[in-house]
């Protein structure tokens, strides 16, 4: 079945990305994962030897970590390019195409506008953080049934948007759910899929 | 983006504190939705942000004696959120929800909304209606100005390099009063106002003799403006579907728009007619609605 096949090449996908970060975290002397207690409520540290860079700790999907970045350094480029979660993209990176989209402390935002001092003791869910194992998030099945996508690249920010709006409204109307996926563009058009994507998450979350 | 050093202000008197001594080399960051965009994609910025986004002293949103506060970092999902606003100002509530999308208004605060100084804020009209008082703090104390004199031109505002916009005011004699606001855009999502509106007016039901009526337009001006003369022609008549609609042609006499890429000015002009007449209806139909609900 070719539903099987795509959940098989998911998973294998996914298992080689999460192998991936935590062989990067070893080696990586600013990338340090905490113990589950630490890491909350702490406002950014100016480092010892530079004042444009600052010591960060923060939550991603559960885990703590303690990074050191410049000042400049978005939550985006911290993701990606620090923490290696490369999941969340970035496309216009101007908080316009919402490819970027992450929770901060439950609420969704352009992670390309977020500094990520100000990530600095709050806790980030991205689209690495949904799926329990092997299995699917609900979002994410209803997305791989309904084909919620062309080229993909919109597609986590699509299913983090959908998340923040199940979160608050299990049982959306349909314009309800164009008006809170409105900050996230799709070039390919894939919108009526997307929506189907949405509709069915809704049923899927509440079974 | 240029490196700058971060300080994080506590409270806000430490983030005045942190102004007063960095400041004129500091820049402010709140939500940042503003901010980061400009420096993201500019060769010179600030030496040193001062960021108040754990300021927790300027997040609520309360009725004091003064009226209606809304701290300065309150973000427009909360405006959105909140009861007290929905119950007393869904003018204000709808003027939230045309701001950005769900990402920008998590973000984005009222305060930093204003701070821009655009002539095209989705916040400020049904503020300048609504005869807001903008609560500014610097190290010589607390002052407060009038929305109407807080602008002046497009991305300047009277907030000077170590003053903090700390909450805005709703004055206590317009709490409640029936507002309307109307915005717009080529888009409904994500799209800047070619005009906005907004109308405040009491009413009597009875007689539709109407009082205080505020007309407030955005993006055909340099800055937020009122309409005065739209407001005289409407004091103390009736509120007909004749004088409203000359109403919104004394106001399309009073807007000074331009043309650009997104409209014309005779354009915006037009819109300015029939977007005054219908924020006017719609204060006008709140009006009677609060009456049927009291």
């Amino acid at each position: 079945m070719a539903n099987d096949d795509r959940e098989k090449l998911s998973v294998s996908r996914r298992a080689f990305l999460k192998g991936g970060a935590l062989a990067t975290g070893a080696l990586s002397s600013t990338l340090i994962p905490l113990g589950p207690a630490e890491g909350a409520d702490r406002a950014p540290e100016a480092t010892d030897l530079d004042p444009r860079r600052s010591k960060i700790e923060l939550k991603v999907n559960g885990v703590a970590y303690r990074v050191d970045v410049p000042n400049t350094t978005t939550l985006a480029t911290l993701l990606r390019e620090e923490l290696h979660l490369t999941g969340t993209k970035v496309g216009c990176d101007r908080m316009q195409c919402g490819a970027c989209t992450v929770h901060v402390n439950g609420r969704s935002v352009y992670s390309c506008t977020v500094p990520a001092v100000d990530a600095a003791g709050t806790e980030v869910l991205t689209i690495e953080g949904l799926a329990k194992g092997d299995t699917l998030h609900p979002i994410q099945q209803a997305f791989v049934e309904h084909s919620g996508f062309q080229c993909g690249f919109c597609t986590s920010g699509q299913i983090m948007s959908t998340k923040a709006l199940l979160d608050r409204n299990p049982q959306p109307t349909e314009d309800e759910a164009r008006q809170a996926l409105s900050g996230n563009l799709c070039r390919c058009s894939a919108y009526k899929k997307i929506l189907e994507s949405v509709m069915t998450a809704s049923r899927l979350s509440r079974a | 983006m240029r490196a700058f050093d971060v300080v994080t202000a506590k409270d806000s008197r430490h983030a005045v504190a942190l102004l007063a001594e960095h400041a004129p080399t500091a820049k402010v960051i709140a939500g940042g939705t503003d901010l980061l965009a400009d420096l993201k994609f500019s060769s010179h910025g600030p030496a040193m942000v001062v960021d108040i986004s754990r300021v927790e002293d300027l997040k609520a949103i309360t009725i004091t004696d003064e009226g209606l506060s809304i701290g300065a970092l309150v973000t427009h999902t909360a405006i959105m959120r909140s009861p007290i606003i929905n119950d007393m100002f869904p003018a204000l509530v709808h003027a939230a929800h045309t701001i950005g999308a769900v990402q920008t208004r998590n973000l984005g605060t009222l305060g930093g909304n204003l701070v821009t100084g655009v002539p095209s804020m989705d916040s400020g009209p049904t503020l300048m209606a609504l005869e807001a008082i903008i609560v500014i703090l610097s190290p010589a104390g607390r002052r407060q100005v009038p929305m109407a004199e807080f602008f002046l031109g497009p991305r300047k505002t009277v907030l000077k390099p170590d003053e903090l916009l700390a909450e805005i005011l709703i004055p206590k004699q317009n709490l409640g009063k029936p507002t309307h606001f109307l915005k717009f855009g080529l888009r409904k999502g994500q799209a800047l106002a070619l005009v906005s509106a907004a109308a405040s007016v009491w009413v009597d039901v009875d007689t539709q003799i109407c009082s205080a009526p505020r007309i407030s337009l955005g993006a055909v001006a340099p800055t937020v403006i009122r309409a005065p003369k739209a407001e005289a022609h409407l004091d103390g008549r009736p509120l007909t579907a004749d004088a409203m609609a000359e109403a919104g042609r004394i106001a399309a006499s009073e807007a000074k728009p331009i043309s650009d890429f997104r409209a014309s000015a005779g354009y915006r002009r037009e819109l300015v007619a029939v977007l005054t007449k219908r924020a006017l209806e719609g204060a006008y139909e709140l009006a009677k609605t609060k009456r049927r609900g009291a």
